[in-house]
């Protein structure tokens, strides 16, 4: 193993076609005799309906065929994830059909679709459909829901209570602990809905070749062979060695491209009627209607402290938005994703979260860059931050004060939680620590007080974070009910002249994987990094996989790949053995050279790789060859941690407020490439204070999208924002061998709350002691706040 | 979307009253109605094309005259459909004399939209119903003038 590219900025390989213009994206892809979808969709939230008469649209030139819940609503797509009720019930599952045909339960439903020559005469088609439709009260606030009397989204789930679920220890010694605590800080609040806006929308084309009798589906996701599987086996019924699903390349996902929606099924299912391509993309306001939201958690939260500031207890109880039908791991976000993330960076000694998962006549909400984890930092760093300010102690001080001390994870053991994980290795207060010093905390603290006086107030918010990523252990998370081991698989193929293809499972949608596993790969082999091609995204190509999603591409996927890197050196040590006349035990392999040791004796990578191929000179008990496939199965999560702080300035007349500084000092463990993990944090960074200042689905009294479209969602844009101010500490992961913990997520999981509580603490240096301001914090929102009540 | 407003029109409650049932008088007052014809009684086949914020669109419905009490009040159930979505509405008209040639006319109600037009123009909707209102009573009393001169 050689460190040339290992720990560098080396520039992304993929930008080239990217930041020219060519990539190739679903969309891009023509096919010969291509047909065209479009989906007609509910405009209400909650309606029967009465008749669908499309035959005017049946008959309008370049429609080829036209398909209704009454044709396909028997198929439905599956939920990956099974919790259980308290009492052990099994959750409420009601079907999610690919085109309803009874009732519409959410905006954006698909009732109708039509296949046409162009999408215009698609569309044009769809809009001479005539739906009666029988208009129903609607529901969108899960705490609400499950009030009595509420209307109903599937008949035969009472209370629209999917589930409802606990975790930690048990109630009574948390409300022991909270009755016996010196100070409880309470909080009630709403964690709003996101709408994830990858730039790709959704795009699908089903292919079916009558020849070979084989599937195709070309698909913008994050995980091609888990849709090729759930398609197969729970939805079609496909056999699954004649399904191809290519996801290639993908324009972002944040997880909005994780889970098998309806249109895959619904293209898939077309092409084999018409026998011919049928390609669906979604506009913008579709992706706004139906690609699964994140977030939507509606909490009252206490945290309990002794008369020294020790956290004695912490007692949680949140609804949970899962929308109209369950997305593939709606169910596991706000309870194994989220649930367990409630230690946090502190020694709480008793914790209970009681959750109440709700249907809603809403868009499925699922997994969101962080998924659940961002829920969890957020509830606990506003505890924190505002239980300084009622308590009147410095809020870092009340951190370093509860901070689970130092463990390497090695010499020591990792640190069990009250909520189920144990982390790996940790060193938490060097990371606040770091951040103190980059921000000033002395002379900030100065200047704040001077502003004060003015009309612009200055405030300061802290948060520290922990995720579990590299997800996931697959015994682990089978205990916990998830219906797939989360393994991965990564393969090695050496060919003949010495130059690498490397077949990974997990999948790239901005990650730069293709930059980063050539580092890893070139170094392990000691070979330049142009040597190898890192293939990702087909399910014909790549033996299988399980895709990209919670951090987990390097810990896990990467892993996979250095298991076959290590069986490619261990065998051509002994085509190296055989060809010196050694043996292999005395063979070393370094620096692209196979060496015996302690001699000048040595062959090259390239002269092994032939010697595979073109077996001349070969050892009898060897088969020729050089290629190795091994699937990896992490032992445990892994776990970034990081601390994150918000310098905030609100105009006291108007409310705005701008991030004036972002310090963000985190550990993800090893790095591989800098400028890479920079990014990731960056966009983290971006989405994060978006949620805070910006962001945020509203619905009406009728369950419509008010806001779905640009002109009125707002995204976080360059000049929202600060040049942020980025720090590192590594801490290596002990149980992968790479020492990566994972870096997509960080940044969004830590940012909101630091902007939040720094808003809080501006407005209480003014003497405004408001406990909360409800995100998105809009201008007059903020200003509301600084009025007397 | 609440819907609430008055105004003081320069006729009798009699003439303003006659004037509201008449379709041809509606048809031309209302802001974008390009047809509006009586189905049966109290029951009227409206259409109307109408730019509201970034969208617009051809809007084809009934408009309903329910509980009509003769020169003091009547209310307006409106149900449009449109390629860019379907508003509903239900609106409580009263006409009270404010002198022997002056007439108060005011309304409230509810207004629901869905579709992309809620989507997309729900921050200006309530501006776009301010001034199609302002506009319904501008032409009101343009074709009172007008009915007056003649």
């Amino acid at each position: 193993m050689s460190n040339k590219f290992i720990g560098k900025s080396v520039k992304r390989v993929e930008d080239k076609r990217f930041i020219t213009g060519k990539g190739r994206y679903t969309d891009d892809i023509v096919l010969p005799g291509m047909t065209y979808a479009y989906i007609l969709r509910s405009p209400y939230a909650h309606a029967r309906i009465r008749s669908i008469d499309y035959s005017a649209a049946e008959a309008m030139q370049g429609v080829v065929t036209i398909m209704t819940g009454e044709e396909v609503g028997h198929y439905g797509v599956p939920c990956g994830w099974q919790v259980n009720f308290k009492n052990g019930d099994i959750m409420k599952e009601p079907p999610h059909p690919l085109l309803v045909k009874d009732k519409v339960r959410h905006v954006g439903d698909a009732v109708a679709m039509v296949v046409a020559e162009t999408r215009e005469l698609a569309q044009d088609a769809a809009e001479a459909i005539i739906i009666d439709y029988e208009v129903l009260p609607a529901i969108t606030d899960a705490s609400k829901a499950v009030l009595p009397g509420a209307p109903l989204v599937h008949d035969d789930v009472p209370n629209n209570i999917c589930f409802d679920w606990e975790i930690g220890n048990p109630k009574a010694e948390v409300d022991e602990a909270m009755a016996s605590a010196h100070h409880v800080t309470s909080l009630d609040f709403v964690n709003q809905r996101l709408s994830p806006n990858a730039m790709e929308p959704r795009s699908y084309i089903g292919q079916y070749d009558n020849v070979y009798d084989k599937y195709t589906l070309y698909t913008s996701t994050q995980n091609p062979h888990l849709i090729r599987l759930l398609m197969c086996a729970f939805v079609l019924g496909l056999p699954e060695h004649k399904v191809r699903v290519v996801g290639p390349d993908v324009g972002g996902g944040f997880g909005s491209k994780i889970y098998h929606y309806t249109e895959e099924a619904l293209v898939t299912l077309a092409s084999k009627k018409i026998g011919r391509p049928v390609k669906w993309t979604e506009t913008r306001s579709e992706a706004f209607q139906t690609d699964a939201h994140g977030r939507d958690h509606v909490t009252h939260a206490e945290m309990g402290f002794d008369d020294q500031g020790n956290i004695v207890g912490l007692r949680i109880k949140t609804f949970a938005n899962l929308g109209a039908y369950l997305s593939t791991f709606g169910t596991a976000v706000p309870t194994y994703l989220h649930g367990t993330l409630l230690q946090g960076l502190y020694t709480t000694p008793k914790i209970h979260l009681d959750m109440t998962c709700v249907f809603t006549h809403t868009t499925a909400v699922d997994a969101y860059r962080g998924a659940g984890r961002p829920e969890a930092t957020f509830l606990l760093e506003r505890l924190v931050d505002l239980a300084a300010l009622e308590m009147g102690v410095d809020p870092a001080e009340l951190r370093l004060k509860n901070f689970i001390p130092a463990f390497d994870g090695v010499t020591q053991p990792g640190y069990q939680t009250n909520v189920a994980l144990q982390y790996d290795s940790g060193n938490y207060h060097s990371v606040l620590e770091r951040g103190l010093e980059m921000l000033g905390y002395e002379n900030f603290r100065k200047e704040q007080a001077e502003a004060a006086k003015t009309n612009k107030i200055l405030g300061v918010g802290f948060s520290t974070y922990i995720e579990a990523c590299g997800i996931a252990p697959s015994a682990v998370v089978g205990s916990l009910g998830a219906r797939a081991g989360l393994y991965e698989v990564g393969q090695v193929r050496v060919q003949p002249t010495g130059k690498i293809s490397v077949f990974t499972g997990a999948h790239s949608h901005g990650q730069g994987h293709e930059t980063t596993f050539a580092q890893v790969v070139a170094d392990r082999l000691g070979i330049p990094m142009e040597d190898v091609d890192i293939i990702h995204g087909d399910s014909d190509t790549v033996a299988f996989g399980m895709g990209t999603y919670g951090s987990r591409s390097l810990a896990v996927g990467g892993s996979a790949i250095v298991k076959s890197l290590d069986k490619i050196i261990e065998k051509g040590a002994k085509i190296a053995a055989h060809k010196l006349e050694c043996s292999a035990d005395d063979i070393e392999f370094k620096d692209g050279k196979f060496t015996v040791k302690g001699t000048d004796k040595s062959l090259s990578f390239g002269d092994i790789a032939l010697t595979a191929y073109v077996p001349h000179v070969y050892p009898a008990n060897l088969e020729p060859g050089l290629d190795f496939s091994s699937f990896y199965d992490p032992t445990n999560f892994t776990y970034p941690f990081g601390c994150h702080i918000a310098v905030v300035e609100i105009d006291k007349e108007t409310g705005f407020t701008r991030v004036k500084r972002f310090i963000a000092v985190d550990d993800v463990g090893n790095v591989i490439n800098p400028m890479i993990v920079d990014g990731q944090i960056h966009g983290g960074l971006a989405q994060g204070i978006g949620q805070a200042l910006f962001e945020g689905v509203e619905f009406d009294e009728n369950g419509q999208i008010t806001n779905g479209s640009y002109m009125d969602y707002t995204m976080p844009r360059a000049d929202d924002l600060p040049m942020f101010e980025l720090d590192r500490q590594v801490t290596p992961c002990p149980h992968n061998p790479l020492g990566v913990k994972g870096a997509g997520e960080a940044g969004c999981i830590g940012s909101t709350p630091a902007v939040v509580n720094a808003v809080i603490d501006a407005l209480w240096s003014a003497g405004h002691k408001v406990k909360d301001v409800r995100m998105p914090m809009t201008p007059e929102r903020v200003w509301k706040a600084m009025q007397p009540a | 979307m609440e819907l609430n407003g008055s105004y003081i029109l320069p006729a009798s409650t009699q003439k303003i009253w006659e004037m509201l049932m008449n379709p041809d008088t509606l048809a031309k007052v209302t802001p974008g109605i390009s047809r509006l014809e009586l189905e049966s009684e109290n029951v009227y086949k409206a259409i109307a094309e109408v730019k509201i914020g970034p969208v617009s669109g051809k809007f084809e419905g009934k408009a309903e005259v329910l509980h009509p009490v003769v020169a003091q009040s009547f209310t307006l159930n409106v149900h449009q459909n449109s390629k860019i979505g379907n508003v509903s509405a239900h609106i409580k008209m009263h006409l009270k004399a404010v002198s022997e040639h002056e007439t108060e006319l005011s309304f409230a109600g509810k207004a629901h939209m869905s579709g992309l037009l809620a989507r997309t123009g729900n921050r200006v909707m309530s501006g776009v119903a301010n001034t199609l209102t302002k506009q319904f009573f501008q032409n009101f009393e343009d074709e009172l003038a007008a009915k007056v001169e003649v």
